[in-house]
């Protein structure tokens, strides 16, 4: 069993190793006024870390969006507080903790909502907030305002190699999850009733997404933190969603925005020695607009062209 | 039990059902047998539970009570076999999605597609499912739609949108077709090619069961009616349960549901529902 582990253990050190020397592979075909940046073992695994993060965040979003649980995604990861928190107590994972408060939460919801005459979104802003007061009230009590800042901003630059493992095991399971599951997953978020029809287990899916969800956050939690990590949950797939009319194209679009804003604005956080978070979820948002405005079909400005062309 | 002794065994077999939203119950005591092979129309006005059915029938909603056979074993082993099609409302579906018509067609394959070996499920559908791609392309052939295969769905007219959702259903190559108001809102031409395609699934065996709102229409197609309003209200031939004086007295019996509402059903309202 430990040699198992220990086995394991090397072997996913091997692999985040090989990942970012091949991601610098790429980085030193910069010009050096970017790549000097990335020279430090710390940048580095920040680097690797926004990949991952940018990438699962661009692939969740797709689902979050489509499946219109951008409100749920934002309690999710406010009720994940608690359990980091409990985790961090007990010395359990923080995985561990941040899934079980934050599936405890949605249970919640959807019992509010099914008993009470209580609406989804007050249901989800109760529960969330009570959630998130028992983690600030918990955190208060044991650890210091900078730790407390760190998991509400995320704290990138300081990621330990135990953290980017989490990331990057938590990355892998997602990928794996998403293919695997493709098509259940599709069906549902199309047409939950025809994929109920077909004999799939929708509470099964609904739940494995959830759990997709918390995993996701959790692995955000050290680059964007728990507050911002909705962002990346929403604006990459929705700015997918105004460029294409194809789910796969939209999840390789969302992904590679993901990935765009996490490096972009990690690096622009170094050179202007801003919150990295918060640069992050400002670069997704400018592709968002850059999308608003000249997206072919859903464009702004290509509308009005159109317009302006048809006299 | 005389509906039951319509045929051998019954495609579909509902015996006591409740079923209740939250605190309101919608449907009562249900004891319904849809004949095997034949062309069922089920009828009732607004709010009488008919989609609901559809909704226990499918299991996206779990009855209070009661249960629900097909071909005398539990559905839900059915609903696994993909023995089961659903064609579901217009308004039940997100037409803004990210799918092309094949891909949605293709969506009535994705039960039988747990039957194959792991790697193909792997991999896009196109490249490796010779049945999945032909059983699309005759669906889309049969409801005329071929030509649209590569067009996102939010596209479509409306008319188109119904026969994508038939093309669904019928790509599914099931044994029992459930269609929420196939002809809501359908261009006469839409209209005619789902009506034919309906009678060509009866000819080959496969039983049809349909809510619409269409009195003429089921009055010429249909072999069966179930009027519902909250309970059975009768089941039988069209030319008896379609007759105007039947169809008044069902009509009364929905300005008596609402005066029950105002008043707590005992007994089966209160349980877990769920949506």
């Amino acid at each position: 069993m430990v040699d198992s582990m220990l086995v394991i253990e090397a072997f996913s050190d091997a692999l985040v190793s090989g990942l970012i020397a091949a991601l610098m592979a790429v980085v030193n075909l910069l010009p050096s006024s970017v790549s000097d940046a990335f020279q430090y073992a710390f940048m580095q695994r920040a680097l690797l870390t926004s990949v991952l993060v940018g990438a699962i965040c661009g692939m969740l979003s797709c689902y979050v969006v489509l499946k219109r649980w951008s409100l749920l995604g934002d309690a999710i990861s406010h009720a994940v507080l608690p359990g980091v928190a409990i985790a961090y107590l007990l010395g359990w994972p923080f995985f561990v903790g941040a899934f079980i408060t934050g599936a405890l939460t949605s249970v919640g919801i959807g019992a509010i909502e099914r008993n009470t005459r209580i609406k989804s979104d007050a249901a989800m802003g109760l529960m969330f907030t009570a959630s998130f007061a028992l983690g600030v009230v918990i955190i208060s009590k044991l650890a210091s305002s900078t730790h407390l800042m760190h998991i509400l901003f995320g704290n990138v630059l300081g990621v330990k190699h135990s953290a980017l493992m989490l990331t990057f095991v938590a990355s892998v399971i997602a990928i794996l999850t998403v293919w695997l599951a493709y098509r259940p997953l599709l069906l549902y978020a199309f047409d939950p009733q025809q994929a109920q029809a077909l004999g799939f287990n929708t509470q099964i899916i609904h739940y494995g997404l959830i759990l997709l969800l918390t995993l996701t956050i959790v692995a955000s939690l050290e680059t964007v933190g728990i507050i911002l990590v909705v962002a990346m949950l929403i604006t990459p797939g929705a700015t997918a969603h105004l460029l294409t009319d194809r789910f796969k194209i939209m999840l390789l679009i969302s992904v590679s925005i993901g990935i765009c804003s996490a490096v972009i604005g990690l690096w622009l956080s170094v050179v202007f020695n801003v919150a990295s978070g918060g640069a992050i979820v400002l670069v997704a948002f400018g592709f968002f607009i850059i999308a608003l405005l000249f997206s072919p079909k859903q464009g702004l400005v290509s509308r009005q062209w159109r317009r302006w062309r048809m006299g | 039990m005389t509906a039951s002794t319509l045929s051998a065994v019954a495609a579909i077999e509902v015996k006591g059902l409740y079923a209740a939203y939250q605190r309101h119950t919608v449907l009562e005591n249900i004891e319904l047998a849809f004949p095997k092979g034949k062309w069922t129309a089920i009828v009732g006005p607004n709010g009488a539970g008919k989609s609901t059915l559809f909704h226990v029938l499918t299991g996206s909603m779990k009855p209070l009570q009661g249960s629900v056979k097909a071909f005398d074993e539990p559905i839900a082993m059915h609903r696994r076999a993909g023995h089961i099609a659903y064609m579901a409302q217009r308004e039940a579906i997100e037409w803004d999605f990210p799918v092309s018509v094949w891909e949605t067609v293709m969506g009535g394959r994705y039960g039988h597609m747990r039957q194959d070996a792991l790697w193909r499920r792997l991999l896009p559908a196109r490249w490796h499912h010779g049945r999945h791609s032909e059983a699309v392309r005759d669906a889309l052939i049969a409801v005329d739609m071929l030509a649209y295969a590569d067009r996102p769905i939010g596209e479509l007219s409306g008319g188109q949108k119904k026969r994508v959702l038939l093309a669904r259903a019928l790509a599914q190559q099931a044994n029992i077709l459930l269609l929420d108001e196939p002809l809501a809102g359908v261009d006469p031409p839409s209209e005619k090619l789902i009506l034919s395609v309906l009678r060509r699934e009866r000819e080959a065996g496969n039983t049809v069961i349909m809510v619409t709102h269409d009195m003429p229409g089921a009055r010429r197609h249909v072999d069966h009616v179930v009027l519902i309003n909250r309970f059975v209200r009768g089941t039988g031939t069209p030319e008896d349960m379609l007759s105007e004086a039947k169809l008044a007295e069902l009509a009364v019996s929905s300005t008596e549901q609402t005066v029950n509402d105002r008043q707590t059903m005992p007994g089966a309202a209160y349980g877990p529902a769920q949506g």
